[in-house]
């Protein structure tokens, strides 16, 4: 009876370890590089735990144009933080994987006024992200369609 | 043996979940970024409503104006037959005053389409008429600046990007604007109906001009005019200009991105249904309001996306005439090119300075 027990509980770990392994390969289909609507940035989508982020990799204005420096999150409110390079910087955090290629609970941060907004994302398709930014409610918010990039030689040796 | 065997894969197979959870790389190399292209071949590339710097655009805004005092002077007014029913009149204003309150809510929100909704409710009170009535009688449109004028509309904005560069943009709005009370709502077929289409560029982050054609009450009576667009940012994104000209221009200095100051022009106006005297009703009358706003406006962030917009300006008399519908028609006069109709009443005000202050919830 105790052998049996015994391997019930490894079945019943088995199942549930099977459902977590196959949600987090959903959840995993966000990573990648996205570019925003406006063509001005691109973002790494990475995962830390169980948790996603996505990281400023490419900036289409690298250099802040008065100093010819490399930007830096020149609007971030907190003062201590302003020297820190755009490039590498997290700007999306936090985003769990809730099933049916909704993520959600996280938080998109705009480098231009340095605000952060609650944020969802909803993959429409396998290349296309809608992020939803906003205040409070839903309602009250902006969606921008992201799509997500490849390297152009791995595209061109497809055809 | 076999359950400590099960076990063993069991934790092993966690390890691996485990090891998965982290896809980091803390590479410093971000060159292998540079050449990429979109995975779907198909997928373009839309400009965005806005330019880097602009003053954020308000979702809800609760505000309230105040103009200093000034002096009305009215002509006589006369019936359809030119016959006069009111003598003149002259009348000190104390005050004009009134809520300002409204919201823009998208409702389509994305890259290929921008559509919004949006409400807005305005007071207009008149203190301090304290002038004593003339030998014959109180004008009766000056009479009516005891009532408390108001529009209540509804407006919406479409923004179609045709592609990383061009767009269009819509503007519609209906408003009733009137002396009606909201027991005694005025019928909807007073609305006024104002609208402007444009086609713009975006060259780049911080430029986006456009032209267009709008059917507009600004000026207090309809009209067709030509529009542009100019909104444009300079490198270091201190100075800037918003315009829309003929309602509005304006010269940005943005202190930082949480507070900026605006120095400019706005034209505003309503075409006033004298409703609520019914012994006035059949005359079919309508004050074509008028105004040039000269002002100074300083934007600032209180908390995150609440902030407060105080302006302090000059208020220039552009017209303030009493007009008579046509068996419910306007005229069209096209500053006098198409009709020289003459109106009920002319009416002139001094210019007095205003305030106006709002709490806004901003758009991401």
């Amino acid at each position: 009876m105790k052998k049996l027990s015994l391997l019930a509980l490894i079945g019943v770990m088995l199942f549930s370890m099977t459902a977590f392994v196959n949600q987090n390969t959903d959840g995993d289909r966000l990573l990648g590089v996205w570019e925003p609507s406006n063509g001005r940035a691109r973002v790494k989508v990475e995962k830390i735990g169980d948790k996603y982020f996505g990281r400023i990799v490419w900036l289409k204005e690298a250099k802040d144009p008065v100093s010819g420096e490399p930007k830096t999150d020149k609007n971030n409110p907190d003062e201590s933080l302003r020297n820190v390079p755009l490039k590498g910087y997290r700007m999306l955090k936090d985003f769990v994987y809730k099933g049916a290629d909704v993520w959600e609970e996280g938080t998109i941060y705009d480098p231009l006024n340095g605000n952060t907004y609650s944020c969802t994302i909803k993959m429409t398709d396998k290349n296309t992200l809608d992020i939803r930014g906003y205040i409070g409610v839903s309602a009250l918010g902006r969606t921008d369609i992201w799509k997500r990039l490849e390297i152009k030689s791995k595209k061109k040796s497809k055809k | 043996m076999k359950h400590y065997f099960l076990l063993g894969i069991s934790l092993i197979g966690f390890g691996v979940v485990k090891a998965q959870t982290d896809s980091t790389s803390e590479e410093d190399d971000f060159s292998m970024y540079e050449e990429l292209d979109f995975a779907d071949e198909g997928a373009k590339r839309y400009c965005s409503p806005k330019i880097e710097g602009l003053s954020p655009a308000q979702l809800i805004y609760v505000g309230y104006d105040v103009q200093g005092p000034y002096t009305m002077k009215a002509d006589p007014l006369t019936n359809r037959a030119g016959d006069q029913i009111s003598g003149a009149d002259e009348m000190d204003i104390a005050a004009t005053h009134g809520l300002r309150l409204g919201c823009n809510i998208p409702v389509i929100s994305k890259t290929s389409l921008v559509w919004q909704m949006g409400f807005n409710y305005w007071q207009t009170k008149f203190n301090g008429m304290v002038q004593d009535v003339p030998a014959g009688g109180r004008n009766a449109v000056i009479d009516q600046h005891k009532n408390t004028f108001r529009t209540l509309g509804l407006n919406t904005t479409v923004f179609k990007p045709l592609d990383d560069k061009q767009f269009l943009l819509f503007q519609g709005s209906a408003d009733l604007n009137g002396d009606y009370t909201f027991s005694e709502m005025m019928p909807l077929n007073y609305l006024k109906y104002s609208a402007a289409v444009l086609w713009g560029k975006r060259p780049n982050e911080k430029k986006q001009w456009g032209v267009g054609l709008a059917r507009t009450y600004r000026v207090g009576e309809i009209n067709y005019i030509p529009v542009v667009m100019y909104n444009w940012t300079d490198a270091a994104n201190k100075w800037g200009t918003e315009i829309l000209f003929p309602a509005r221009a304006a010269v940005r200095r943005t202190i930082n991105p949480r507070n900026m100051v605006l120095a400019g022009f706005e034209l505003q106006g309503q075409s006033y249904r004298l409703y609520k005297d019914e012994s006035l009703r059949g005359e079919d009358l309508e004050i074509r309001r008028g105004e040039i706003r000269v002002r100074m406006e300083y934007q600032f962030s209180v908390k995150d996306f609440l902030w407060v917009s105080a302006q302090a300006g000059y208020r220039i008399n552009y017209r303030y005439h009493t007009d008579r519908l046509d068996d419910g028609k306007e005229t069209l006069r096209a500053f006098g090119l198409l009709s020289d109709k003459p109106y009920a009443m002319e009416s002139t005000l001094t210019n007095p300075f205003y305030v106006s202050v709002s709490l806004n919830l901003v758009s991401p």
